[in-house]
């Protein structure tokens, strides 16, 4: 399981003012922690207000990388802009978050990821909005897969993201993400399948436990990278078991490992 | 009609409708099963802001508002067609350029709706001129602009600074609302108030129009 770390992101709220005050300790620790915890993908998100945001991902990517250069970046932005100052300032070819069928995208995103050829999380929506069917966000995804491939993208670099959407304002939303998971992976073998989880339990009560029956599913369903939290340690152990149990895990490897590490269960005084 | 009222509000849809085709049948004047239903969803409101009640609930009180107004619609007189209430203001509704969230906006418009407000709902992904243009024809005390994204922050701007340039600021009051709404998003914006949930954001409207009606603005 791929995991990107979510919480370097200048929409929340002590991380956009430590972004403006360039408290380089704050997102450092962030950076540190969220490595530990098993993210070896970072989501870098300059947020905040606009103009700014192509010399504050340049400053955020910089110090991420400092604190912790095994780590991959995954840029995020839809201002192509602030992608471009990032990819300029990365040692290691980013990722980029995201590509999708509108076309400001399309024509903003699509060209940086190929001239740099980077991994590219893709989600199947387009000027249209989001589509309620699985089989719309398939037509959708192939459309970009023709470009990402004429581009010279190979589909191993790509993390389609099937959309979650909030299980509170649509009862089958839960299986119309499933669904397209599978029809994603069965024509598109080699892509992998990524998602924002908790989206699903947005207007819900506990929204913990609803993450993490979602992810055992996604899981089986073929999603192999999250953007989640790492540091929290539920969520964590439930990811490592769905795995361990649908043969992911040879020998149970990982899953022994990670109990020995003290970094799934019951926390250890 | 304490009956119907706690059926809305305890969520069971089908004594709900079925105590509706009672009381129709009774020939209960249409207005007072409205008012029943309002004030459920009163209840029903207060219950989401003391966190028993998540979003589950208020979409599924909209459902049984909407299909018991269908079922009278078509019985109610041309005076009452308006459901009975003279409508307290208007509200002009949309989820901002570039940005296609709709859960929260589609929660605000039944909520307005039901608080007695005439609202006109311009969708998702509205450019700045499209809101002006309405805002010209539709004349509201209020526009409501959504967004969930950091991204809305700018297109919010251009909808303020657009009635800046046209002279029509201080004619209408503006509320923007979304989980990464904050006074300084609020203050860049230029707008009037924020609001993080819906029903904050329609005790704010109707604080307004409370005030709009008393002259004391």
């Amino acid at each position: 399981m791929i995991i990107i770390g979510e919480k370097i992101n200048g929409t929340r709220k002590q991380v956009g003012s430590a972004i403006a005050n360039r408290d380089a300790d704050f997102i450092r620790d962030l950076a540190l922690r969220q490595f530990e915890g098993g993210a070896s993908y970072l989501d870098v998100n300059a947020g905040g207000l606009p103009g700014r945001e192509p010399e504050d991902m340049a400053w955020l990517v910089q110090t991420v990388q400092e604190a912790v250069p095994d780590a991959t970046l995954c840029l995020d932005s839809p201002n192509h802009a602030a992608l471009r100052a990032g990819i300029e300032r990365t040692d290691k070819t980013p990722m980029l978050n995201s590509l999708s069928g509108e076309k400001f995208r399309v024509d903003g995103v699509l060209p940086l990821a190929c001239k740099f050829g980077t991994e590219l999380i893709v989600l199947p929506l387009d000027d249209n909005g989001i589509p309620q069917t699985s089989n719309g966000r398939l037509d959708i995804f192939r459309r970009l897969a023709e470009m990402t491939r004429n581009g010279g993208l190979p589909d191993e670099k790509l993390y389609v993201d099937p959309l979650v959407m909030a299980i509170s304002t649509g009862t089958d939303n839960g299986n119309i993400t499933l669904e397209t998971c599978r029809k994603i992976k069965e024509e598109f073998p080699k892509v992998h399948l990524t998602c924002g989880l908790s989206n699903i339990s947005f207007g819900m009560p506990l929204r913990s436990i609803l993450n993490q029956a979602f992810l055992v599913l996604a899981i089986q369903a073929g999603m192999d990278s999250a953007i989640i939290n790492p540091e929290e340690r539920e969520l964590r152990g439930i990811l490592m078991a769905a795995e361990t149990v649908l043969g992911k895990d040879r020998h149970c490897l990982n899953f022994n490992r990670a109990f020995r590490a003290g970094k799934i269960g019951p926390k250890r005084d | 009609m304490q009956d119907l009222v706690n059926a809305v509000v305890e969520m069971m849809e089908d004594e709900a409708m079925a105590l509706t085709k009672k009381y129709v049948a009774k020939g209960v004047p249409p207005v007072q099963i409205i008012d029943a239903y309002k004030e459920a969803l009163r209840i029903i409101g207060k219950r989401f802001e003391e966190c028993t009640y998540f979003v589950p609930e208020l979409v599924l009180a909209g459902e049984m508002m909407k299909a018991a107004t269908e079922l009278i619609r078509p019985m109610m007189t041309e005076s009452a067609s308006n459901l009975g209430t003279p409508r307290i203001g208007k509200l002009l509704l949309g989820t901002v350029e570039g940005d296609i969230h709709d859960i929260g906006k589609d929660m605000v418009h039944m909520l307005m709706d039901i608080n007695g407000f005439e609202v006109l709902d311009l969708g998702v992904d509205v450019p700045a001129q499209r809101f002006w243009e309405e805002y010209t024809k539709f004349q509201p005390e209020i526009i409501g602009m959504s967004g969930l994204l950091t991204l809305a922050f700018e297109s919010m701007k251009q909808v303020v600074d657009l009635l800046k340039d046209r002279g029509a600021r201080d004619n209408v009051k503006v509320i923007i609302g979304g989980g990464q709404m904050d006074e300084q998003a609020c203050k860049y914006v230029g707008a009037d108030a924020f609001a993080t949930d819906v029903v904050a954001g329609v005790n704010i409207c109707k604080g307004w129009v409370g005030q709009l009606h008393d002259g004391t603005t």
